[in-house]
């Protein structure tokens, strides 16, 4: 009963924040519902168990991610010229019905592709009865400096990458 | 209610609103906004399977890593967004058609 009251709930702020990202025509409102989108499969993970990812979504992309997106938003605002240096007027920047139409094409064709050719190759079988709720945040824990130590070597390598090349590459040139 | 049907759905929901987002769009930190869509999407489905499929843990830290590379890819991206703008005084896609500043 909970869990349903808690999936339904997370279902439909994930969906309705990702349907809102894709029509609102404010960036700052389209950042704000995909933190509503973020919350929402934040809960999606609680219902199947995955606590450790719940919050690691929670804190690395509610705490993290949308407060640079919306920094970037406030800093790069403002002046929005609207000819390209032809002086041709440039699609707006948040879309056009015809960019929409492209938008929902491609949508299309990408739902017919997956859900009618990829769908058959992809057949899996659901385990009949599921595993009672434990926590995973200490099985985590043992995987990832046992099974998977590389990747997570590799990964605390990328992200000293992005550290250093995100503050080189914003940095404005001297002279 | 809760099962892995229902789970591929929402997944497929936001990786098609994330395609729709990117390709709408001409604004560039709006295009990045529907690659997070992408890759939480996939990130969601890693978890469902690892719940109703096969019940190892991997699924989960697959899960994690896209969330650390999402991390990353966001930083860099807005950094480039940043520069581009301090460069042009614009942020509209159709605008970055040249490598040499």
């Amino acid at each position: 009963m909970f869990e349903n009251i808690l999936f339904l709930s997370s279902a439909v702020l994930a969906l309705s924040g990702a349907l809102g990202v894709v029509f609102t025509k404010n960036l700052m409102h389209a950042c704000v519902l995909l933190l509503a989108t973020l919350f929402g499969v934040s809960g999606l993970y609680a219902v199947i168990g995955a606590d450790f990812l719940a919050a690691a979504q929670l804190v690395i992309y509610a705490g993290g991610v949308i407060i640079l997106m919306l920094f970037a938003v406030m800093l790069t605002g403002g002046a929005a010229n609207n000819e390209n240096k032809f002086g041709i007027d440039k699609v707006a920047a948040m879309g056009s019905v015809k960019t929409y139409i492209y938008a929902g094409l491609t949508v299309l064709v990408m739902s017919f592709t997956i859900l009618k050719i990829l769908a058959n190759y992809m057949k899996t079988f659901e385990q009949g009865e599921l595993a009672p709720f434990e926590s995973t945040v200490e099985k985590i824990g043992t995987l990832l400096v046992t099974d998977h130590v590389l990747a997570f070597e590799i990964s605390s390598i990328l992200l000293l990458g992005a550290l250093v090349g995100a503050a080189a590459i914003a940095r404005p040139r001297r002279g | 209610m809760v099962s892995l049907s229902s789970y591929l759905f929402i997944s497929f929901a936001l990786f098609v609103s994330g395609l729709a987002v990117m390709i709408a769009r001409k604004n560039i930190i709006a295009i990045l906004l529907g690659i997070e869509l992408i890759l939480n999407s996939a990130a969601l489905n890693f978890a469902a399977y690892t719940r109703f499929v096969n019940q190892n843990l991997d699924g989960h830290l697959m899960s994690l890593f896209i969330i650390v590379i999402a991390a990353a890819e966001a930083a860099v991206g807005l950094a480039i967004v940043i520069r581009f703008f301090q460069i042009k005084e614009t942020i509209h896609i159709d605008d970055a058609t040249q490598l040499q500043a």
